[in-house]
């Protein structure tokens, strides 16, 4: 079947939406990879994050960024790594950086990835995210899990008024209708 | 002339005017007025009629307090009833009706209720409505729901938006009164982040509505540049037309925000604050005296008269008499008095001077001194002094303490944590002492959050505020109320004594004191010093009510905020959803996800039509559907498989590489959980299907087994369902279909067998898995890609299946094939269900532990032998029901002859009958015998055999084949 190949389509079919001067964009360009620590592996996997990727490991509360790549730590023994990369082998490529020292899961097709900016987006986000973003609190790098309007997400600060706000894939477009609902209200 | 009683000054801006409408009367007031100073302004005293006697009534506070003018606002859908006309801004095009009356308000029909008041004392319907037994439902209930309530909804949608939304801050100050306006400037100054929240639309409290002077200026000037200053710190955010409302757990606190309407934005916002500090500073509330007739409209609140006098301009009266217990009845008449409003008379009991009746049908006339004086009055200004505003102290259990210097109940030591009170609602009820309490409160915070403060206290003076405790006239004994809005009398507090109901909760819920929407704000002292005199206790002695939040009321909308119709909560869509929208599917909600229950294509007249052929025409050739909603989790980790063999019942430790098996995990008390596969990918790696439904559940049990029970073992999870697109391909031409999209895999039996798993590529490079397992019992497969590639996957599967007429099936046909198999799901698997019981008690293995195991063992839990069986009818033309009870065909219908139940019934299109699975008494041993299947609640009776819950290919030949 050769002249059958199979196309990617975004979840949001590549969501960019304007709303006064802010933008609320679905990020199709971004790959995600978990890496688990093995039991009592906590150092090997630290120096292989430095040696492939140049990444400190990150906080519970703080990413930790090299170039384009971001590493959020989503649980005790468990990170994030969230990079540019369209392809759908980004899993084996970790993998193999890492050679080993941490179990390794792609997670790019499990989450829907919005990236969030503008002059409101502040006002925006204090609608339905629980968590207190003031600069103070939650710095540029700061990361964090919560719910907002039900769905588990993961926000990441990118800026002072840009974050990026990982959801699960299958409720991606209840999470994008309930974000632009947010800036709507206040706008 | 308009406004007849509008008079000089005010915080009022007389150079604009607003229409509105009052009960269909066109009237106009200025911005700044409330509804309630607009109606005064135009001379309306009367507003509405009371709850029970339908008694008229006026305008009785100027604030949230307010338990007379309930009104409704607005008209058609949007319309909101028992709204407080106190707190409503005046805006133009203000449509306001009142509330509780049959026939026009100056002649409401209900109003024979006030004749017939000896029969309605309280508790009177507890009494009343006793007999005959057979009016209860017919008569007294319809008769009671038609009386009770005030105003009413519109029935329609709420055409509304409301929203909700989250705050943080360091200090929340709420109440924008002297004392939070000092707190919040001296927490500001200090670079606190400080959030101030005040119910009014103009904050200032008590500054707006007296003559006071701070620092030279008057008190509602000191307010304003105080909110200017507030306004300028970048960490203050000011919050008005917000009512704290409550106060929770971990410093979290409710506050409801009403918003200026504008069109499409949210109407309310319901915040969930967060604080580290909170100041209270609520203010206190003033409460009535209890005498003969004391309801009239006109007949309000000394303050209240002050606040319509100096902040709205407005005279609630043109001849005004005063009849207070303390310092607040000359600071009453001289501020009357410098706005030329005549004084009729001023009354203080203090001094042995009191009011024991009044007169007026509809508005007050006149009123009768103890010394039998008749004083003419169209305005009567009450004070029985001043209650602190304690609610917000008590959300948490705190008990106020009484402070016999004020007459009043104050705040006790047992506060919400991080909360401190301060100003008259900590009983500090002069404007120094509020003034230099909120700055020292607010002081102490700042230095316990490393943010030392230095007071700038401005120069006030304490006003007189003596106060004598005087509750009520006790002559003549006509009836004197004490709770306005939901009229009960002192007369009803002595009944509720004599009658037994002597503690002050009985006596609320026995009279109904202190009972909706202003929840005893101005009765609820009274009534209870009312009730310690009668008793011979003393008011601590007596103690107060238990206050809970709302503080005042919030709309059920604001609760709800965006969470209505289909944003109720969110949906989740598979990655062929929008194909099979193209496709004809209708959908069904399982759990949050949306599934396509069938496909209908064009002639089918109904759902078994399509359901029939999807089943039809996948066990005669191939149907794919979509499986991507089953749970699936990545487990890796050296000790996945020990991990594995301690989830599941049966022995997961020998499960070879590229092989899946069928796992069933129990419950730690020994009953069925969730049943799957789980597939080994390496050594270290495995991938575990839950059903849809247990999906979170069985992550959550596995995570808390991980974390908590066994943290020494190296075992990871991950959920990967929303990652992977997975189509089941079932049916004989399975392989031949699958065999043109997977890339370089031999799909023979030997080469790819029953229970095989591969990570593959499909069409040319897209990476995929390939697992051949089986749902529908027939030759199947599950294919896996990655969810972007799934609308691509399933148009891909569809077109290479062309050649063979495949078909798209969805979870209708996937439930009839499973039964016609004798799978079981979540009607078998309901949790009260044993693995012996669904037919799997192999599969709990007695050479290992594993959850549950133990406890499936106790003799209990298998009593009467139940077993999984089939059931077919005798006559085939019959249908079976779900529900339906098994009956010997000799036995009575009742539940000490009930053998069993049937758990799912189907059509079968192969079959050409209706066939069922269910749990039956000794089941495993009464093969081919008769039973009744009886349905009482669907009038169902049907006579059927006994079988194996294998309807077809019991052997398992296809799907090994």
């Amino acid at each position: 079947m050769a002249e059958l190949t199979l196309m990617a389509s975004p979840v949001l079919g590549g969501f960019d939406l304007k709303i006064g001067t802010n933008r609320l964009r679905e990020r199709d360009d971004l790959a995600i990879v978990s890496v688990a620590t093995p039991l009592g592996g906590d150092a090997a996997l630290a120096a292989a994050l430095q040696s492939a990727f140049l990444l400190d490991m990150p906080t519970p509360k703080m990413e930790a960024r090299s170039d384009a790549m971001h590493a959020i730590r989503t649980a005790p023994d468990q990170l994030f790594l969230v990079f540019p990369h369209t392809a759908s082998d980004a899993e084996p490529l970790v993998q193999s950086a890492l050679a080993g020292a941490g179990y390794t899961t792609d997670q790019t097709d499990a989450w829907v990835v919005l990236e969030v900016s503008g002059p409101d987006t502040l006002t925006a986000l204090e609608r339905i995210c629980p968590l207190d973003l003031h600069p103070d609190a939650f710095p540029d790098g700061a990361s964090g899990r919560t719910l907002m309007e039900h769905l588990s997400v993961i926000i990441l600060r990118l800026g002072p008024e840009r974050f990026l706000l990982m959801s699960a894939s299958s409720s991606a477009a209840s999470f994008a209708h309930a974000v632009e609902t947010s800036y709507r209200n206040v706008i | 002339m308009s406004q007849p009683n509008r008079i000089e000054g005010g915080q009022i801006d007389r150079s604009k005017s607003l229409k509105f409408q009052w009960n269909g009367r066109g009237l106009t007031g200025h911005p700044g007025d409330t509804l309630a100073s607009a109606l005064l302004a135009n001379g309306v005293r009367l507003v509405g009629r009371s709850f029970k006697y339908h008694r008229p009534r006026g305008i009785f506070t100027a604030g949230s307090e307010e338990p007379n003018a309930l009104i409704t606002l607005g008209d058609c859908a949007s319309r909101e009833p028992n709204t407080r006309a106190t707190t409503v801004e005046l805006f133009d095009g203000l449509t306001a009706t009142s509330q509780n009356h049959r026939g026009p308000l100056e002649w409401d029909l209900m109003a024979i209720n006030d004749w017939l008041a000896p029969f309605l004392s309280t508790g009177f319907y507890y009494k009343t409505f006793m007999w005959p037994k057979a009016f209860w439902e017919r008569l007294y209930e319809p008769l009671i729901r038609a009386s009770a309530g005030l105003g009413s909804l519109s029935g329609e949608p709420d055409p509304d938006i409301y929203d909700h939304g989250f705050l943080h801050c360091d200090l929340l100050v709420i109440g924008a009164g002297p004392a939070g306006l000092m707190a919040a400037l001296t927490a500001g100054r200090a670079g606190l982040r400080v959030i101030v929240a005040d119910e009014d639309f103009r904050p200032g409290g008590r500054l707006n509505a007296e003559t006071h002077e701070i620092a030279g200026q008057s008190g509602a000037d000191w307010a304003a540049a105080t909110i200017a200053e507030l306004a300028s710190h970048a960490s203050v955010r000011l919050l008005p037309r917000t009512t704290v409302f409550g106060t929770y757990d971990h410093g979290q606190y409710g506050a409801l925000e009403r918003r200026a309407d504008a069109p499409g934005k949210p109407r309310h916002v319901l915040w969930r604050i967060h604080a580290r500090h909170s100041i209270l500073a609520a203010g206190a509330t003033e409460r009535p005296i209890a005498f003969a007739n004391n309801d009239r409209p006109g007949i309000m609140q000394a303050g209240a008269v002050r606040t319509y006098a100096n902040r709205f301009g407005v005279a609630p009266g043109r001849r005004v008499a005063v009849f207070t217990n303390n310092d607040d009845d000359l600071r009453t008449a001289n501020d009357l008095r410098a706005k030329g409003v005549e004084i009729t008379g001023v009354f203080d009991a203090r001094y042995g001077e009191t009011v024991v009746d009044t007169s007026g049908r509809l508005g007050l006339r006149s009123l009768t001194t103890n010394a039998g004086k008749t004083i003419p009055a169209d305005c009567l200004a009450v004070s029985g002094g001043w209650s602190p505003n304690v609610h917000l102290t008590c959300h948490q259990r705190g008990k106020p303490v009484w402070n016999e210097a004020i007459a009043a109940f104050v705040p006790g030591a047992d506060l919400p944590p991080g909360m401190a009170v301060a100003g008259a609602a900590n009983g500090t009820l002069t404007l120094a002492g509020a003034l230099l309490e909120g700055a020292e409160k607010a002081a102490e915070i700042a230095a316990n959050l490393g943010k030392p403060a230095s007071p700038d206290i401005p120069a006030a003076d304490d006003e007189p505020s003596e106060t004598a405790p005087f509750w009520h006239v006790t002559e003549p004994r006509a009836r004197a109320w004490v709770d306005l809005q939901n009229d009960v009398t002192t007369k009803d507090i002595r009944q509720s004594h004599a009658e037994g109901f002597r503690s002050v909760e009985h006596l609320k819920r026995y009279t109904t004191l202190g009972m909706a929407t202003d929840q005893g704000k101005t009765s609820g002292v009274l009534g209870l010093a009312i009730l310690a005199e009668i008793s011979g206790k003393t008011i601590p002695e007596t103690g107060t009510t238990i206050f809970r939040p709302p503080y005042t009321p919030v709309p059920i909308g604001a609760f709800a905020g965006r969470a209505r119709g289909k944003h109720f909560r969110p949906t989740r869509l598979t990655p062929s959803h929008k194909w099979a929208e193209e496709n004809g599917a209708d959908f069904v909600e399982s759990g949050a996800w949306l599934r396509a229950q069938w496909f209908k294509r064009p002639g089918e007249k109904g759902w078994r039509d399509s359901v029939d052929r999807e089943v039809t025409m996948t066990r005669s050739s191939v149907g794919i559907c979509d499986v991507s909603t089953l749970g699936k989790i990545d487990i890796q980790g050296r000790d996945a498989p020990e991990f594995l063999n301690r989830v599941y019942s049966n022995a997961f430790l020998k499960l070879a590489v590229g092989r899946v098996r069928y796992g069933l995990m129990l419950r730690e008390d020994g009953f069925a959980y969730d049943d799957g596969t789980t597939a080994r990918l390496s050594d270290s790696h495995f991938v575990m299907t839950t059903t849809t439904a247990n999906a979170g559940l069985v992550f959550r049990e596995l995570e808390f087994a991980r974390q908590c029970l066994w943290p020494d073992l190296d075992v990871h999870l991950i959920s990967t369902t929303d990652a992977w697109a997975q189509f089941s391909v079932a049916g004989p031409n399975s392989r031949a279909l699958l065999s043109k999209v997977v890339d370089d895999l031999d799909l023979s039996n030997d080469g790819f067998p029953f229970m095989a798993c591969a990570p593959c590529t499909v069409f040319g490079g897209a990476r995929a898995r390939l697992f051949r397992i089986s749902f529908s019992g027939e030759l199947a497969y599950e294919v896996a890609v990655p969810a972007r590639y799934g609308d691509a996957m399933i148009r891909a599967l569809m077109e290479a299946g062309e050649a063979f007429d495949v078909t798209p099936y969805g979870v209708e046909a996937l439930g009839v094939m499973r039964i016609e198999k004798g799978h079981v799901t979540g009607a078998e698997i309901n949790g009260q269900t044993t693995g012996e019981m669904l037919g799997l008690g192999t599969m709990v293995s007695q050479k290992k532990d594993a959850i549950g195991t133990r406890l499936s063992q106790r003799p209990e839990i298998n009593t009467d032998a139940m077993r999984l069986v089939g059931l077919r009818p005798l006559n085939r033309s019959e249908n079976l029901t779900a529900g339906a009870h098994f009956l010997r065909p000799e036995d009575p219908e009742d539940m000490a002859h009930d053998q069993g139940w049937m758990t799912s019934v189907a059509w079968s299109p192969e079959l050409g009958h209706s066939i069922g699975l269910g749990f039956l008494k000794h089941g495993a041993e009464r093969m081919g015998e008769h039973l009744r299947a009886f349905s009482p609640a669907r009038g169902q009776d049907v006579l059927v055999e006994v079988c194996s819950p294998h309807h077809i290919d019991p052997e398992g030949v296809r799907q090994r084949g």
